[in-house]
């Protein structure tokens, strides 16, 4: 796919911002500079047919002019030419022959042409093939029946990767998708049909092709070339491109918006006309202009929006451009910003007692000069400022962005900065309550100097205005520390990482003597076994019967390996023969038991009943 | 009211004495052997904490897993309880008990840590 480079995104970036289109409009189009490189690249000396083929014909495109080459032909040529025209060569070779009879004026059948056109490209179905075909038809007789071939331009444009609604291109790239243009619309032309591309396509087209600003080869630039060519100049879609010559900005003292409406290849359309539908303001949402015209001057299109005597602020305009039916993406928005320039009036400083036992003293401050003396406020006392800010031009009041009011200690190099802001007549208030306000100022007392900093978008004169130095006296004076910021940049104290602090364990003597209780059960189970006369008489000494114990014995001692050093694999692989032997051994010695068991009880039984009887 | 609940309790125990045989008291002994084991884990348990938590399941499981195997022997070799237990000889209750505690013991040496 195509990438554009991050010069591209910057220019579709400020274009989109500039254009702030809602229906889509060309987010790339070919500069004059951009034209003069394509040409700078296909002018450069070709030792090949082919180069030489790009060179010339994309530079007569683009308008410029290109040295005259004549080529005697004898009749052989003529017939290997006429030949190549089959259903067996390719269509890059039809092309080839069909462009080279045309070029040097020699008769072909145009039918003949078609239908091997039609059974190639049957047979190679690649977007580049299809292309080609398209452009070898625009050689034919205008007579011949190119409807098969003109249908073709539907089902490629089919094929296109949408990208994100704003690209449309092959994945066979760039210059596929180029060649297909040019050759669309070349065939279109010759055709007198209207090619079966809607507008936001065309436009989508457009961005793919010209989005890229630096060509690796000659046959890319010829094909950007080419469909420059076709999109400024074919009989049916013709993309304009509006943007203003500047930034959009209008002021007092320069009241006239331009605006620069161009085709694809930054050409202006002479026969346009542009109109201004709707300006709204984008803060109040009121309409300042509608249906105002453009009038066309040294081909570029102005318009005094002084004249209608906006607000400063900024403004959405709806912009049509008319005179041609082929125009495409004709409605543009555009977004204009009207600055202004402000003046501070009524700027009063004082000094008032906070509780208001003495009057205050009021001082009057003219821009851009400094107040005479300075002021001092203490602990008891709130320095007051208020001010206006009004439009130099209409005299209505603003509301700029920033509004600060910035204290400077010389001495210390410590920058306090407020907000004023203004209250709901637009006048704008600033107090510095001394007491409450120390912590900013680090109880530093001293002489600050006062700035006013006035700014915003719309202004076109920012204020930077000393107005005043303050003396301000801080109670309980802190001895002057080094300043906050000196130590931010010093190593911080290291932290020692705490390990995970063992859990309390009880004493030793504790568990030692919890072990030996839980142990002596066994000796009372041994005991009580003992009194009941639980013995082992009764061990016979088979062989089954000694593997089974030791088998047994085996397993336990395993046990202990396996807490002490095994893991359970293993375990298991060891238990897995130890217990097999075990549980054969133990099978047998259970069955003999069994058997003797119950012998046993048959020869009691019978003991019994004989007993009995 | 301690009267009737002393003279049940002695009763009992005289019926235990008489009526048992020989064989299910060996396997009643070693169920309080293991009884008492368990109780005097969990006594230390109690006592001192539970560190290390693992080790002391471990133990305990072990306990009680051995005193329900233990039960359950002597419920499969108990002649009155022929009836239930068809087909399980005496011979086969004991290598199922031994093949319980090889599983249990290896669950319990594999949690102890």
């Amino acid at each position: 796919g195509l990438e554009p480079g991050s010069n591209c995104v910057f220019c579709l970036v400020l274009l989109t911002v500039a254009l702030g289109a809602q229906a889509l409009t060309p987010s790339h189009h070919l500069s004059l500079s951009d034209v003069e490189r394509l040409k700078g690249l296909l002018s450069q000396p070709f030792t090949d047919l082919a180069s030489a083929y790009y060179s010339i014909v994309g530079l007569s495109k683009l308008g410029a002019s290109v040295a005259d080459e004549n080529m005697p032909v004898s009749n052989e040529t003529r017939d290997i030419l006429l030949a190549a025209v089959s259903e067996d060569s390719t269509v890059t070779q039809i092309f080839r022959a069909v462009s080279a009879l045309s070029s040097l004026g020699l008769p072909l059948a145009s039918q003949e042409v078609v239908a091997a056109l039609i059974a190639r490209i049957a047979k190679e179905d690649n977007v580049l093939a299809i292309t080609t075909a398209l452009q070898t038809a625009t050689r034919l007789s205008q007579q011949a029946e190119l409807g098969g071939i003109l249908e073709e331009i539907e089902d490629l444009a089919a094929r296109l990767d949408d990208l994100g609604g704003v690209y449309l291109q092959f994945e066979e790239g760039l210059e596929a998708t180029a060649l297909f243009v040019t050759a669309a619309y070349t065939l279109s032309d010759h055709a007198d049909t209207e090619p079966p591309l809607k507008e936001d396509q065309v436009i989508q087209l457009a961005n793919s092709v010209f989005s890229k600003k630096s060509w690796d080869s000659r046959s890319e630039a010829f094909s950007v070339a080419c469909a420059a060519a076709a999109l400024s100049s074919n009989r049916f879609h013709v993309p304009v491109i509006v943007s203003t010559q500047g930034p959009a900005t209008v002021s007092h003292s320069q009241p006239i918006l331009h605006l620069l409406v161009t085709d694809i290849l930054s050409n202006p359309l002479a026969s346009a006309s542009v109109l201004v539908e709707s300006a709204q303001a984008v803060a109040s949402k009121s309409v300042v202009l509608s249906q105002a015209p453009f009038s066309l001057r040294d081909g570029i299109f102005e318009l005094n929006f002084m004249a209608s005597q906006p607000a400063s602020g900024y403004y959405q305009f709806a912009v049509v451009v008319t005179g041609d039916s082929r125009l495409v993406a004709n409605q543009v928005e555009l977004k204009v910003k009207v600055s202004t320039e402000v003046a501070i009036t009524n700027m009063d400083l004082s000094v008032v007692d906070k509780d208001q036992s003495i009057g205050t003293k009021t001082s009057r401050v003219d821009y851009p000069f400094k107040a005479k003396g300075s002021f001092t406020a203490d602990s008891h006392q709130n320095f007051a400022m208020t001010f206006q800010l009004v439009d130099v031009n209409t005299g209505v009041e603003l509301t700029p962005h920033q509004t600060f009011v910035r204290f400077h200690n010389q001495k210390t190099g410590q920058e306090v900065v407020f907000v004023a802001e203004p209250d709901g007549k637009n006048l704008y208030k600033f107090e510095l309550d001394t007491a409450e306000r120390k912590s900013e100022f680090d109880s530093m007392s001293g002489t600050y100097v006062l700035h006013l900093i006035v700014g915003d978008a719309t202004l076109e004169n920012p204020i930077l205005w000393n107005v005043a130095d303050v003396v301000l006296k801080f109670l309980d004076e802190e001895a002057p520390a080094a300043i906050q910021s000196k130590t931010l940049y010093m190593p911080k104290p290291d932290i020692q990482h705490l390990f995970r602090e063992p859990e309390k364990k009880p004493p030793t003597v504790v568990s030692n003597t919890f072990t030996a209780l839980v142990l002596s059960p066994f000796l009372l189970l041994l005991i009580l076994w003992f009194k009941l006369g639980a013995n082992i008489s009764n061990f016979s000494l088979s062989p089954s019967s000694v593997l089974f114990h030791v088998g047994h014995a085996c397993m336990l001692g395993l046990m202990y390996v396996y807490w002490t050093h095994l893991n359970m694999f293993q375990t298991l692989k060891y238990l897995a023969i130890i217990g097999s032997l075990t549980f054969l051994a133990g099978n047998r010695m259970l069955a003999q038991k069994a058997v003797k068991r119950i012998a046993a009880e048959q020869s009691s039984r019978l003991a019994k009943y004989r007993s009995l009887r | 009211m301690s009267n009737s609940v002393i003279s049940v309790i002695y009763r009992f125990l005289e019926e235990y004495r008489t009526k048992t045989s020989n064989k299910l008291k060996v396997v009643d002994a070693y169920l309080f052997y293991i009884l008492l084991t368990g109780a005097l884990q969990f006594l230390y348990c109690l006592l001192v904490g539970t560190f290390p938590f693992n080790s002391f399941l471990a133990g305990f499981i072990s306990c009680v897993g051995a005193f329900i195997l233990g039960v359950c022997l002597r419920i499969q070799i108990n002649p009155d309880n022929k009836g239930d237990f068809l087909s399980i000889s005496q011979e086969r209750a004991f290598a199922d008990f031994l093949l319980a505690h090889t599983v249990l013991h290896l669950v319990v040496i594999n949690f102890i840590g």
